[in-house]
Formats: structure tokens, sequence, C-alpha cells
């Protein structure tokens, strides 16, 4: 607790003081006065005695309560507040599953998927949206916030990529142009996924699940793609479940993710196994979150409430006094 | 003749008219017991002569009644004995200020004196000094006696009628007759000491101007000052009316006490709260003189 107009609690109890000696040395108007013989025939009895000492308790408070009702109207103008600095993370990121789903890469999207399911429970402000692609992108759901949908057309991917999927009609419409894998046109399809233009600043991520076993002719080459993801502000995470290292066609394929990953700033990860996709998708999404920590915010919460209410208190008390002093 | 003696004197011609002329002058006359046998002169009866002092002879040869004059009836003194002490500034019942009936009340006796051909003397003063004005039979006189009692301010000492009294005792060894522009005051021992001692020497008349009340709903719903400490009452305590009732009660008990004393000792009384009703006290004051004799 502080105050946050300090300088005012001295000011406001000089000026106080002042009015006190201002008061104190006014001189009284003598006017009104009786002159009155044998008072003391009055002020011997008992009775006034003690309904003097009534008065004088009920003056002393009034005193009392108008001195506590200026102090706290002073606290309470010098706003007492308490200042706490916090960093606040910020829940605006858009993110897009991009997701290839040609024949080896469905047990990888499948686990995606699933921790994706688990993640949107905990999700307030982020949007989501999953473009599935082979030779062709489709756009399962657009980026939306609605976590209702979301989860529901999680689930059905998760239905349907998994192994004991009987038919492959959640896949139709992703191999109309010839060839198996355009994973440029893939990731370009994903970058236009978000809206063209935003007025607030939402940061962009993709969860890029791909081996990069292009065949066929795409029309973006995945370094123009990877172009296309930069100039939209866009971070590419890839996933790779098929990086072996040693086959020279593997690490091409695996080079090439990585190169889009750190032209975007985003980042490539080997997979090794599917059960390494949740701590992975964790790692990306406390990355994104790091990168989102805005700036340290000072927070000043006013505490009036004890100022004020002494003061109103004080008026309670005050008033009572002099409805008894009047009488 | 100065102000406050016309002032009273107005008052006194329309209170003559409304009641028989010349009649306080005649109370004024029956005062005195000590006459000597020694004839003087006659004069008209006025309403409150003695009967007794009635010269029938000289009655039926006039054909109106006609009063014996003695010598011993003539040339007496007239002596106020007054507090002009701070207490005299103070307020009386009536809301007056006490001196201004206390002028009235010596200005009236006063003149009745003067009339009659007696002097005026004035024992007064505040605190511990007494100081006094002597014996003479002129208005002018008179005025000074009551500017002297007008003098009584704030700014005097506080007030003690006994030491007044105590002067008079110790000064005055002619007879005369006093005349005490008392207020309150307590009949303790000191003043019963100094009254017995009095009225073994002189005729006393108790002229009593009335305090304001303090308490009751006669009193003044505002803050007075006590003259006595110059500090503020806060009258308004005493609106309570069992301090009231008490205050009350205390208060009939002194002037009770007081009567007491002065009836033992033979002193008519009167207690005056305003000063229109001076005359009239005063009138029915040297009534019951006469009575009492």
């Amino acid at each position: 607790m502080a105050l946050k107009y300090w300088w005012l609690v001295p000011l406001g109890l000089a000026l106080l003081a002042t009015v006190v000696v201002v008061l104190w040395r006014r001189p009284r108007a003598a006017q009104e006065l009786i002159p009155v013989a044998h008072a003391d025939r009055l002020t011997a009895l008992p009775l006034y005695k003690n309904a003097l000492a009534r008065h004088r308790t009920w003056l002393v408070t009034a005193l009392a309560a108008l001195a506590v009702l200026a102090v706290s109207l002073i606290v309470a103008a010098a706003r007492p507040v308490s200042e706490s600095t916090s960093i606040p993370e910020q829940r605006n990121r858009d993110i897009m599953l991009c997701l290839d789903v040609s024949g080896s890469m469905l047990d990888t999207d499948e686990a995606i998927v699933s921790v994706f399911a688990d993640l949107v429970g905990n999700f307030k402000g982020e949007r989501i949206g999953m473009t599935i692609f082979d030779s062709s992108a489709v756009t399962v759901f657009p980026l939306t916030d609605d976590y209702d949908f979301v989860a529901e057309e999680l689930t059905v991917a998760k239905k349907a990529l998994s192994a004991d999927a009987t038919t492959f009609e959640y896949l139709a419409g992703t191999y109309e142009a010839a060839g198996s894998s355009l994973i440029g046109d893939g990731l370009a399809s994903c970058v236009n996924g978000f809206p063209a233009t935003t007025d607030t600043k939402r940061s962009r991520s993709i969860i890029f699940a791909t081996d990069n076993m292009l065949s066929g002719k795409p029309l973006f080459t995945l370094a123009q793609s990877a172009t296309l993801a930069k100039t939209a502000n866009t971070r590419v995470y890839a996933l790779n479940p098929n990086d072996y290292g040693s086959i020279p066609s593997f690490v091409s394929a695996a080079q090439g993710l990585q190169d889009t990953a750190r032209a975007t700033d985003g980042a490539y990860y080997p997979l090794e196994s599917e059960a390494a996709v949740a701590s992975i998708v964790n790692k990306v999404q406390a990355t994104e979150a790091a990168l989102l920590k805005g700036a340290p915010r000072l927070t000043i919460v006013d505490h009036p409430e004890f100022a004020l209410g002494a003061a109103l208190l004080a008026l309670l008390v005050f008033g009572a006094a002099s409805w008894r002093l009047r009488r | 003749m100065g102000t406050l003696l016309t002032a009273v004197k107005s008052k006194m011609y329309i209170f003559a008219h409304r009641r028989a002329r010349g009649m306080l002058d005649g109370e004024y006359a029956a005062i005195f017991r000590g006459r000597s046998l020694d004839f003087d002169d006659l004069r008209d009866y006025v309403p409150g002569d003695e009967v007794r002092d009635i010269d029938w002879k000289a009655t039926a040869r006039v054909g109106t009644p006609l009063i014996k004059r003695y010598v011993a009836t003539r040339r007496q003194q007239l002596l106020f004995v007054a507090d002009t002490g701070r207490n005299m500034a103070a307020a009386a019942l009536g809301g007056e200020i006490k001196k201004d009936i206390a002028v009235m009340a010596m200005g009236v006796l006063g003149s009745l004196a003067i009339r009659h051909g007696d002097s005026v003397a004035l024992v007064h003063g505040d605190g511990a000094s007494s100081l006094a004005l002597p014996a003479k039979g002129t208005e002018s006189h008179l005025e000074q006696v009551l500017q002297r009692m007008d003098a009584a301010t704030l700014g005097n000492g506080p007030s003690d009628l006994c030491a007044r009294l105590e002067y008079v005792a110790a000064h005055y060894k002619q007879r005369m007759l006093l005349v005490v522009i008392a207020d309150d005051v307590n009949a303790d021992d000191r003043l019963a000491t100094v009254l017995r001692r009095l009225r073994a020497q002189h005729e006393i008349l108790w002229v009593q101007v009335a305090d304001a009340e303090l308490a009751g709903p006669a009193a003044a719903h505002s803050a007075a000052m006590d003259v006595a400490g110059m500090e503020t009452l806060l009258l308004l305590l005493a609106q309570d009316p069992e301090l009231a009732a008490s205050y009350l009660d205390a208060t009939a008990a002194r002037s009770r006490a007081l009567a007491e004393l002065l009836k033992s000792n033979g002193i008519a009384a009167t207690s005056i709260g305003s000063t229109t009703l001076v005359l009239t006290k005063v009138f029915a004051l040297l009534e019951r003189h006469r009575r009492a004799h």
C-alpha cells in the first residue's frame, strides 16, 4: 500500500493546521453573552456538573470525529494504491495446423490432432484452423475461436486419421492434382488460410507436419512458400517424422524443412516417435507464448475503501455528536 | 437636574396620576416611627398618612383633614446602601440590567425624601473598598447619587454587599433610614450579624433587585457570562427539566431563608424584576413597612 500523491498529506495537514490556528486565534464574538450574577448557584449543582461533563464528552467526540474526517479525507485524496508489476501473457495467437495427409504421415497427423484436441480445452482467445493437403490442400476448418466446434472437428479428424479408419472420405479433395505431397502448395495454402490483413496484432504460427517427400510438380516450391510465410509474418514449426539421417533423399528433405523453419523464425523438430508430438507441441506453444510476452505492466489498484469508510464513519459520529450538542 | 432623575420623576408623575396624588408622599412620611412630641405645624392630609396623626380638632375647624407634623419627622436622613460591584451590571429577572432597576428604585425613594425635606446619602463600592457620598437634600445631589449607581459596570470589582453594610455599621452613628439595594444575597451568618447590628440603630428598607433565572422555562436560551469569573456559561444545558427543577428548588430555598432573616429582623423587603414594577413595588414596600409598626 502506498500513497500515489503522498505530498498531499503534508500539504493537507499544513492546511488543516492553518485553519485550526486561524479559527483558534480569531477574535471570538463577545455578543449575545448575557452577563449574569450568582452563576455559581447553577454551576455548583451536581446535575449541572454532570450535564457539563456530558457536553464536554460530546464536544471532544465531535472534534475527534472532525479530525478523523479531515485526516481520512486527506489520505483518500492522496490516493492510496497498491502497485504490482505483471507480465501479461497475450492470448492472441493464431495457429494453423498444416498436415500432410500422404500415407506415410497419417500416424503423425493423428498424434498432432489428438494433442490439439486436448489443448483446445485450455484455449482462451487463441484461434485455430486446420488445413490438410496431399497434392491439393483442403481447409478442414478455417481459423476460429469456436472451441466447441474445433473440438468436434478435431475428434472427427482424429477418428478419420487413425489406423482403423475404414474410409478415406475425410481426405477427399486432397489429391485433385497430379503428384503427391506437394508441400510448397500445401504450405502456401496454409499461409493463405490466415486473414490477409489484420487490425489487431496477432501472432501466426503454422504447425507444419510433413516428411517433405515431394513427388510431382508443385506450383510453389517450398522455398517460395517459406518466403510467402515470412512475408505474411508467419512462423513455421516443422515436424518431420521421417528424419533418417543417413539416407540422402531424406537428408535433403529434412534440410529443406529446416531451411523453411529457419527462414520463418520457426523451428524444426525431427520426430522419432508419435509419443514425442505432445512435448514438441507444448514446446512450440511455450515458444509462441514467450514470443508474445508483453512488456511488464505496472498495475495500480486504488484502495479508497479504508480512508473513505473511516471518513463516512467519522461523519456519522460527528453528526450524532453535533445533534447531541445542539439539543 | 440630571438626566437620570428626570427619567425617574417622569415615571413617578405618571404613577402618581394613576393612583391618588400624593399618596407616595404620605407613605414615605409615615415611615418614621421615632416621632418626637415637638409639634411643628399642620399640613393637609394626603392618602397614606397615618390616621392617628390627624389633628381632629383642627380638622373640625378647617373642614378638611389636617395632619400634625412633628419636628422629628423632618430633617431625616435617607442612606442608600448599594453595592456597585459587577453583579449589578448583570441581567435582572426581566432582562434589563440590574443597575437600571436600582437607579429607578433609588430615584423614586430619593425624590420622595427630597420632597419631604430630607437629605440623601449613599454608601457604595465594589470589592473591599466602600465609598460614601455625604447627605444633601438637593436634586442635583440625588442625581449624583444615581450617577454613582449607574456607573456600575462589568469592569468593576466583585460584589460584596455585606462589606457595604459593615461599613455603614462602622461609620454612621446617627439614626437614619437605610435603604439597602441588594440582589439575591445569601442569608448567611455574616449578613445576619450585620443586620442585627444595623436594625437596632436604623430604620431599614430592603430593596432586592431580582437576578435573571439561569434555568427553567423563563431562563435565557443562549450563552451567558458569569460576571464573577467572567467565563462563558452554557445555559443550554440548564434546559434539562430535572436540572431546572433542582435549580429552582435551590433558588426558592435561598429566598425563603433570606425572607426569614429579614422578617426576624423586622425589615420590610421587596423584590423587583424590572423597572416597570419599581413604583408599585416601592409603594407596596412603604405600605408594608408602615403596617409592620
